[in-house]
């Protein structure tokens, strides 16, 4: 992880926000396919929390919120994410709920819920400790 | 071998330290006594109790070779207890703190203690011969919060600590006249005392339990978010591992051998971990599940606030 950050750090915020379009498109494509599990995976993989930059956050928080938006089936989404995202996941389920917005909070409730039977307490008390590394 | 025994001594006991030879127990029931409690025929008795203090006794350790105690807490002070006939007599030692004292430890040889402090400052207290008084020496400036615990490396020079800054810090504690220099002068005794030689910074939130393994080989710590750290190759290129949890934090571990460390905390069932023949280390399983099996070593964590203290009588672990 840390040898992660140093290159995250390292990188400009204009590289990182030029990923996350590049990225943007092709989970667009995946929710076009139908591949709603493809596109969180894809969401979530190479988020920036170890750059300070807010609108890389944003940015990338923009594409997770569409592809969490899409998933329906939370059976299958359970199924196929390996364990490696869940911490993640869970970071991110928190800011959507710090939205306060309603069709986003019901939705991170429901993953929230799953996410808990799944990943344990631990992986909510790493998500609440964790002040330096926000999502 | 051993059935696992519980004993409800008091309401709530804050910490505990074996006695030498495992007959005996001191431990803190969450004020400012120390109670000695003995084994005889299969009761534990209050033998010895220990009114010094004036607030919480924060911590216990009794020296195995020595016999001393040595108690700390958040009065700022602490005493070291010997045995003299049948009475446990008391010497201060003065701290030179501003803020209570948290955790302590004899060192491996039993001519140092170490005492970890509110104050972000380690203590490391040595008997001083020509004066008879424990002097303390301080380890200042290094630690940017409390100081939640303190273990000594066998060798007898070397300290980790741990903090609520969520690092981990090994320091050299070399004090002329007490210590002699190692003749195979490795790079960590040459290191005066007070100097830093590693600060790992793995946990983002508060860190707890640090020990070193028995050989001095492998570090172990946890934090306070759900995850437990294993560090070999102290020094300057250090080799980290850790292993997340799926339950809520650890507070304190174990090693019970080079390859295996027990693990108590807020779930308030201990958990086994182990390393394999490649040294991945893993979580195995909770303690309480395996009741039944005679074989299960013995252990002697600090077991904190919430968990009935747990003692067992089988053979010593060393």
């Amino acid at each position: 992880m840390a040898g992660v950050g140093e290159f995250v750090e390292a990188d400009n915020a204009e590289a990182i926000i030029t990923r996350i379009e590049h990225k943007s498109s092709k989970i667009e494509s995946l929710l076009r396919q139908g591949k709603h599990v493809e596109a969180l995976k894809t969401a979530l993989e190479g988020s920036p929390p170890n750059t300070r930059d807010e609108r890389c956050k944003s940015a990338n928080w923009i594409v997770v919120h569409r592809a969490l938006m899409a998933i329906r089936d939370l059976d299958a989404l359970f199924s196929s994410l390996d364990p490696e995202y869940y911490d993640i996941l869970m970071k991110y389920l928190y800011r959507g709920l710090s939205t306060g917005d309603r069709p986003t909070c019901d939705q991170c409730l429901r993953v929230h819920e799953r996410l808990t039977q799944k990943a344990g307490l631990g992986c909510i008390l790493r998500t609440l400790t964790d002040t330096v590394n926000t999502v | 071998m051993s059935a696992v025994s519980v004993h409800q001594l008091a309401q709530c006991i804050t910490c505990h330290a074996w006695s030498p030879d495992h007959s005996m127990i001191a431990l803190c029931p969450n004020n400012n006594e120390v109670h000695i409690y003995k084994m005889s025929e299969d009761k534990w008795e209050r033998a010895h109790v220990l009114q010094k203090h004036d607030q919480i006794v924060s911590g216990i350790d009794w020296g195995s070779t020595s016999n001393k105690i040595v108690t700390v807490s958040h009065d700022r002070n602490s005493y070291v207890w010997s045995l003299e006939g049948s009475e446990w007599v008391p010497t201060l030692v003065i701290l030179r703190l501003n803020r209570a004292a948290l955790c302590t430890q004899w060192s491996p040889q039993e001519n140092k203690f170490a005492v970890g402090s509110g104050a972000k400052t380690v203590c490391i207290c040595y008997y001083e011969q020509e004066n008879n008084w424990w002097v303390s020496k301080l380890i200042r400036k290094r630690h940017n919060s409390s100081v939640t615990s303190v273990s000594w490396h066998p060798n007898n020079i070397l300290l980790a600590t741990t903090s609520t800054d969520g690092k981990c810090r090994v320091f050299s504690t070399f004090i002329k006249g007490v210590d002699k220099r190692d003749s195979k002068a490795s790079s960590s005794s040459e290191a005066k005392f007070g100097e830093q030689i590693v600060q790992l910074d793995l946990s983002y939130s508060w860190a707890f339990g640090v020990k070193w393994s028995p050989s001095g080989n492998t570090l172990a710590y946890v934090g306070h978010n759900s995850m437990i750290y294993f560090v070999d190759d102290v020094g300057p290129s250090p080799l980290a591992q850790n292993v997340a949890l799926r339950n809520l934090p650890l507070r304190d571990v174990l090693f019970i051998s080079e390859k295996v460390v027990i693990g108590v905390g807020y779930d308030c069932n201990p958990m086994v971990f182990a390393a394999d023949e490649s040294g991945i280390w893993s979580f195995v399983r909770f303690l309480v599940e395996t009741k039944t099996v005679s074989s299960a070593p013995t252990y002697g964590s600090q077991v904190r606030r919430g968990l009935i203290l747990t003692l067992e009588n089988s053979s010593v672990f060393s």
